[in-house]
């Protein structure tokens, strides 16, 4: 696969993980996004949440590729602030997903989680689009 | 509520759940592994004359821990978006409503040509995997040990997704009450849900919940789950073999069992359930129709979906896809790994660009 395929790959990738994960909170719907052509498959959560799984699982290959074969690669994490924020994306996207399943948590640690999971991954979708943004810029 | 148990009733227990398994197919297994350790309530429905005891015990008890919305209540933006009030519509008990947990099904109908009457108490069904707890964004609606699922209204935002997702659209919405009235009320939120918590403080101090403890009938019990599903099962089979002469057929007979995944909530009827759903929406539809006429006339915005009024038809499990798509997430990292061993094998270590 060339450098150029894995590095769309990755941002769509990145792009439906975000989007389907932002879906979570209920504001689609009320800001008319699922009322634009070809979208309405977003009021559905269910559809939402296969969407975030399976887009989150091509991320996680994509990163374990990178790491274990050790290619010079020009998307993904680049900083110390990325890779830290992909970690804590992680390991709170591992307790939802276990939740999810029907594996008991208390409660308390579900609220942390899941306001963990939503602003990492907020500082997460910036940091992209302020990286994608500044390399634009300079190229 | 006494957990002691003694080791006769344990063994009885033991050989209960034994020849309810036994008799039972995977998904009930399934149901009965998930929920070990949980508290299950069990209704039987040839019991209840509709006196709505447990109806006014629930909101004398707990009516007054809902909040009064303020006044007037934000309008939400945009204008697509409703404002719930119920808050002037308190003495409301023929619906769930954010002021009433609990409401009295009452039917009228022919069986087998006879003039028949059914009573149905609706409320939460807390299920084993529920869909309104696990994708709460905000944690708000939550599941405890014990298997309550309950709504925390104090970190609640109101955006009734929990409502879209129960597959009974058990939650309801009061707007102009919670936490988005102090962060942007007319943009984020909408107020807070509230629904049946099964008496979760009173269980906590080893107490009945109240619906269970008032009714003079004795139609609800309450008990670990295990024991309680063996109980339904076997009144299933007798009213099965009442009604057809069909034990086998138990399963049309009780709900709550394996829909959405199993649930802690058994109903066992005299009727098979697909009848009593069928008068159910029929009698749902009437009612429905002139709310929204009252509604109109009232100046109000006609209310969506059915009106806080449960259906009692077949339902999936609505977090059944997380279990393959789950899979993947498991996969995808080995793949990943073996993928990238190998490419790194291939150029022998060197740092091409990809």
């Amino acid at each position: 696969m060339s450098a150029r395929t894995l590095k769309w790959i990755y941002a769509l990738a990145v792009a439906a993980a975000s989007f389907s994960g932002v879906g979570q909170l209920p504001i689609l719907k009320r800001y008319y996004i699922t009322d634009l052509p070809l979208m309405g498959w977003a009021a559905n959560f269910v559809t939402l949440s296969t969407v975030h799984y399976v887009s989150v699982a091509v991320l996680i290959g994509l990163i374990m590729w990178r790491l274990a074969s050790r290619a010079k690669v020009r998307w993904g994490p680049l900083t110390w602030w990325g890779w830290g924020l992909l970690g804590l994306l992680a390991v709170t996207g591992a307790v939802k997903m276990l939740r999810n399943v029907g594996v008991y948590f208390p409660p308390p640690l579900i609220v942390t989680v899941n306001l963990t999971h939503m602003f990492s991954g907020m500082a997460f979708m910036f940091t992209a689009i302020a990286a994608g943004l500044a390399r634009v810029g300079k190229s | 509520m006494s957990r002691q148990v003694n080791r006769r009733q344990l063994l009885k227990l033991a050989a209960a759940s034994a020849a309810a398994l036994a008799t039972a197919g995977p998904g009930q297994v399934a149901a009965e592994v998930a929920g070990a350790g949980m508290v299950c309530t069990l209704l039987d429905l040839a019991k209840c004359v509709g006196c709505e005891e447990c109806v006014n015990a629930c909101q004398e008890q707990w009516q007054k821990t809902v909040p009064d919305p303020v006044e007037p209540i934000p309008k939400p933006f945009p204008d697509r978006v409703p404002i719930e009030d119920f808050s002037k519509r308190k003495d409301i008990t023929d619906r769930l409503t954010p002021y009433n947990f609990l409401y009295v099904e009452h039917l009228e109908f022919k069986y087998k040509g006879n003039d028949t009457e059914l009573h149905i108490p609706r409320r939460c069904m807390h299920c084993l995997n529920p869909p309104c707890a696990d994708l709460c964004p905000f944690g708000a609606c939550r599941q405890e040990a014990n298997g309550v699922v309950h709504i925390a209204s104090d970190i609640c935002m109101g955006g009734a997704k929990c409502r879209k997702v129960c597959p009974w659209h058990i939650p309801q919405r009061q707007s102009g009450v919670g936490l988005y009235l102090k962060i942007m009320p007319r943009y984020a939120g909408n107020g807070a849900m509230f629904k049946c918590h099964r008496c979760l403080p009173l269980l906590e101090q080893g107490k009945k919940p109240r619906c269970v403890e008032v009714c003079p009938e004795g139609v609800q019990q309450i008990g670990p789950r295990r024991e309680m599903v063996a109980k339904a099962v076997a009144l299933a089979k007798a009213r099965a073999k009442a009604d057809c002469g069909d034990e086998g057929r138990w399963r049309e007979y009780i709900y709550g069992l394996t829909e959405n995944g199993g649930t802690n909530t058994l109903y066992v009827s005299p009727i098979p359930f697909k009848v009593v759903n069928k008068v159910l929406m029929a009698e749902h539809k009437k009612l429905i129709k002139q709310e929204n006429a009252e509604a109109l006339a009232a100046g109000r915005r006609p209310e969506r979906g059915p009106h806080g009024r449960p259906h009692m038809g077949p339902v999936g499990d609505v977090m059944d896809h997380v279990k393959w798509v789950s899979w993947l997430v498991v996969a995808a990292p080995v793949a990943g790994l073996i993928a990238g061993l190998s490419a790194r094998n291939k150029t022998g270590g060197s740092n091409n660009e990809r």
